[in-house]
């Protein structure tokens, strides 16, 4: 891959081509705030949180999706951008139930996180509260779609590592959810391998193992990369 | 077929219908339809039979002629004398009268009900007079079922130019000349737009043409590929030779029955002849062409979403770039444009992109097709030079506001566009000058409103209708239109405050900016235009926190 020329914030990079503005900030240990983003899954630029400005370019692009090309002049820390990114967590956190309190990734979860990195002390938006179900009926997991973001990770990493396909999204706008097989109890599921790894790439407090008391959640997501990685070794 | 053996079908099928003198066109299109058009069809040709004029007069159903509301109609060519509202045992007299006597009936004529004096040639009618067609022409006119007649009327003369004599290169050229810009939205220039899709070296191209109009109350699109199917496909025939693409897919709404019929008809026919297929007309150039059915979400139509949805996949959008021009369909490169582009490029390829920039504005060349409804005396299809103004439109086009009522604002570009004032009613149909009021050309929606209408509930009715369609993808579009919805319901309902309307503002540019795709980012457009031209209207709802909480006290 030819090499080029990048500026980040000023900073002046250079990388192959070919990768994407979120990865030349990773290789350059510029923070970029994701939540939609896995190593190891296509990325869909869902959560907006990884916008950046392009200079010569009028809309907002997400960092995650966004090959950076020669000369490229990208800023990710502008007021705007900070705006935006605290909007984006206050909607999460007002979208549905999060009470970290009282959740089993309480200090071990992406959303929390991102809080913290926006500064985020209150919510200025009604809470929505919809209706949500706590499917129970796996053996060892459980789905709590009242902390689901729909970040799909779930939805990726079943289809695309695992290559099982259990779980799917239906409907639109703020009543989409996260289905297992035809919207069934994921207990039921004929598709699903009890494998584990939606548990490990979801971000927050949506899917998790039954034996974990709250606040004892650890998750190891990078695992999907890396096992991504390991595969393409084999091969 | 060759080449000469389609100048032979033209030369034939013009003189089998210049043999008539007179012509009796039915509109068959959607809406006459579902007033009993196809028994009026019937009795004209019953009566033509019974009248002994089956050598002078043939009779025809067409497509939409752009007056649903006066529907059934009748139309007499070449007098251009339309009936309206004919009933099927009112033909007799009506075409007694016609072509017997000479005596047209009054009573029947077009707007006979709501005109002084109705005109007995409808082209001198202020509906028609201020309208240039080059869409709509035939549409109202041909038979839409009967590919002979399209090319009685020069149909495939631009596609047999292009392959015949012009290079790719030269096609693209002439579309560039003539400044056509994309017709379902953006209006993105179309030349460039195949210029990129031509440059990309693959094997595999696609073309793909996007009919899934799901604005409400628009049914331009529709139209067309009902009263002028061949146009359509012709169009993409031309693209498709001048990108390379050997394959194009008509993305066709679910709703639209008649629109899907009558274009698989056009294919069917399209194919028999030779003119789709393997080596058309002796070249060396193939192009196949399917429909696919839109399963009817709005967001479908954003070209993403659709090319999802033709794979086979969930229909929601993803992030551009790369663009389709590069990767679309399967990862192939892909053109796709609008229903209305497409039928602009055969006139274009016969009469040259000269002759078509000399219509419209600088910047927007050409016609623009538009649904006129709401608050208006005429409403119907109308296709107009870019750059005509409002006013016309409304007041010498449209007759006004019916009753007593008075003009208040024009909603272009439906739920992504905005509202234009009384103030700015000569504003120039085109799209930098309803850009610069804050709204959109959009697909050619057109509603009017009078005095009687609420901007803030027209606000919250298209924020309501964004928030329903929004695929929920992406955070902004999914939470925020749901959050600018539920702020403006509360500020319709009497309980906003100042700071509701400060937290709206901030979500408008947010959402508009934030959004992954072009749903998200127009869904503000109503909100923040009656924002910008009706401040009054929020201001005067709102309370201040003291009257709120004493209210919610006393509850
Ligand atoms: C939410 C949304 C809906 C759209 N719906 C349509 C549509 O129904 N028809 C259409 O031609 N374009 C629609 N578009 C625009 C398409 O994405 C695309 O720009 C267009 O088909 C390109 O054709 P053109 O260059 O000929 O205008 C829509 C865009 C968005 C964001
Ligand atoms: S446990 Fe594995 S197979 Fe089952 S839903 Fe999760 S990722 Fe898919
Ligand atoms: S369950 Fe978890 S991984 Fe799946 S969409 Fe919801 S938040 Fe994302
Ligand atoms: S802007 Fe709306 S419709 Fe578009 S991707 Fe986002 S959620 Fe879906
Ligand atoms: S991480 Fe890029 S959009 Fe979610
Ligand atoms: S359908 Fe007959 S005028 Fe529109």
């Amino acid at each position: 891959m030819p090499v080029i020329t990048v500026y980040i914030n000023g900073q002046k990079i250079s990388t192959e081509s070919g990768v994407t503005i979120l990865e030349v900030c990773k290789a350059n240990n510029i923070p970029m705030l994701t939540l939609c983003h896995l190593k190891g899954l296509h990325d869909i630029g869902a959560c907006r949180l990884c916008l950046v400005e392009i200079e010569g370019v009028n809309r907002l692009l997400s960092g995650c999706t966004t090959q950076v090309a020669d000369n490229m002049m990208i800023r990710t820390d502008t007021d705007r951008i900070k705006r935006y990114q605290r909007i984006t967590v206050e909607l999460f956190f007002a979208e549905r139930n999060h009470v970290c309190a009282v959740c089993v990734a309480n200090g071990n979860c992406e959303l929390q996180q991102a809080g913290y990195a926006v500064g985020l002390d209150h919510i200025r938006y009604p809470f929505l509260y919809p209706e949500c179900n706590v499917d129970t009926s796996h053996p060892w997991f459980v789905m709590d779609h009242n902390r689901c973001i729909m970040c799909t990770r779930c939805v990726r990493v079943c289809t695309q590592v695992e290559g099982a396909g259990n779980w799917g999204v239906m409907n639109r706008g703020h009543d989409v959810r996260i289905i297992s097989d035809f919207n069934t109890p994921w207990g039921e599921s004929s598709t699903c391998t009890d494998c584990g790894k939606c548990v490990h790439a979801c971000p927050t407090g949506a899917i998790w193992p039954k034996a974990v008391a709250q606040g004892q959640l650890t998750k190891y997501p990078e695992m999907i990369g890396e096992l991504v990685e390991k595969r393409k070794l084999l091969q | 077929m060759n080449r000469q053996e389609l100048t032979v079908m033209a030369d034939q099928a013009k003189t089998k219908h210049h043999h008539f003198s007179k012509k009796v066109c039915v509109c068959c299109g959607t809406s006459c339809m579902a007033s009993n058009a196809e028994k009026v069809l019937e009795q004209v040709q019953q009566n033509i039979d019974a009248l002994g004029l089956k050598d002078e007069v043939e009779a025809n159903l067409t497509g939409c002629m752009g007056l649903c509301n006066q529907g059934p109609l009748v139309k007499v060519l070449p007098d251009h004398t339309i009936y309206q509202k004919v009933e099927p045992e009112e033909v007799g007299d009506l075409l007694k009268a016609q072509f017997v006597d000479k005596q047209p009936k009054k009573d029947k004529l077009l707007f006979a009900d709501t005109r002084p004096e109705p005109f007995v040639n409808a082209n001198d009618d202020p509906f028609f007079k201020k309208q240039h067609k080059i869409i709509l022409k035939n549409c109202g006119v041909i038979n839409p079922e009967d590919i002979e007649e399209y090319i009685a009327y020069d149909g495939y003369k631009a596609f047999d130019k292009a392959l015949n004599s012009m290079m790719p290169e030269d096609v693209i050229a002439e579309i560039k000349h003539s400044r056509l810009r994309g017709r379902g939205g953006a209006g993105y220039p179309t030349g460039m737009k195949w210029e990129t899709v031509y440059k990309y070296v693959n094997n595999q191209k696609y073309v793909v043409c996007n009919g899934d109009e799901g604005d409400p109350g628009a049914f331009m699109n529709r139209s067309v590929l009902e009263g002028n199917p061949h146009s359509v496909l012709e169009g993409m025939m031309i693209a498709g030779y001048a990108v390379g693409a050997s394959r194009g897919y008509a993305y066709i709404r679910g709703e639209y029955r008649l629109a899907i019929k009558r274009f698989e008809t056009a294919l069917k026919q399209a194919k028999k002849l030779g003119l789709l297929g393997k080596n058309i007309l002796g070249s060396n150039f193939s192009f196949e062409v399917e429909i696919r059915i839109g399963a009817g979400a709005f967001v479908c139509g954003e070209e993403t979403a659709l090319i999802a949805s033709i794979e086979g996949k969930r229909g929601t959008p993803s992030p551009r770039p790369p663009y389709p021009a590069e990767c679309g369909l399967w990862g192939k490169p892909t053109l796709i444009n609008n229903v209305e582009t497409y039928a602009n490029i055969a006139p274009i390829i016969l009469n040259g992109g000269e002759w078509f920039s000399e219509t419209g504005t600088a910047k927007s060349a050409g016609t623009k097709v538009f649904a006129l409804a709401g608050k208006i005396k005429y409403s119907g299809l109308i296709e107009v030079p870019m750059g005509t103004s409002l006013r016309e439109i409304v007041f010498d086009i449209g007759g006004g506001i019916p009753g007593d009522g008075e003009f208040k604002a024009a909603q272009t570009g439906g739920p992504s566009g905005g509202c234009i004032p009384e103030q700015h009613l000569d504003v120039g149909m085109d799209y930098e000058s309803l850009m610069s009021l804050g709204s959109i050309m959009g697909s050619g929606g057109l509603i009017v409103m009078d005095k009687s209408s609420d901007m803030v509930d027209v606000a919250r009715f298209f924020m309501e209708f964004c928030m329903d369609e929004s695929c929920g993808k992406c955070a902004p579009c999914r939470v925020g239109t749901r959050m600018m919805h539920d702020l403006l319901q509360r500020i319709v309902d009497g309980k906003g405050t100042q700071h509701d309307v400060d937290r709206l503002q901030e979500l408008a540019v947010y959402v508009k900016e934030a959004s992954l795709c072009g749903l998200g980012g127009s869904a503000p457009n109503p909100l923040l235009s009656t924002l910008r031209h009706f401040p009054e209207e929020y201001a005067n709802r709102l309370v201040s926190p003291e009257v709120l909480i004493h209210q919610h006290l006393e509850l």
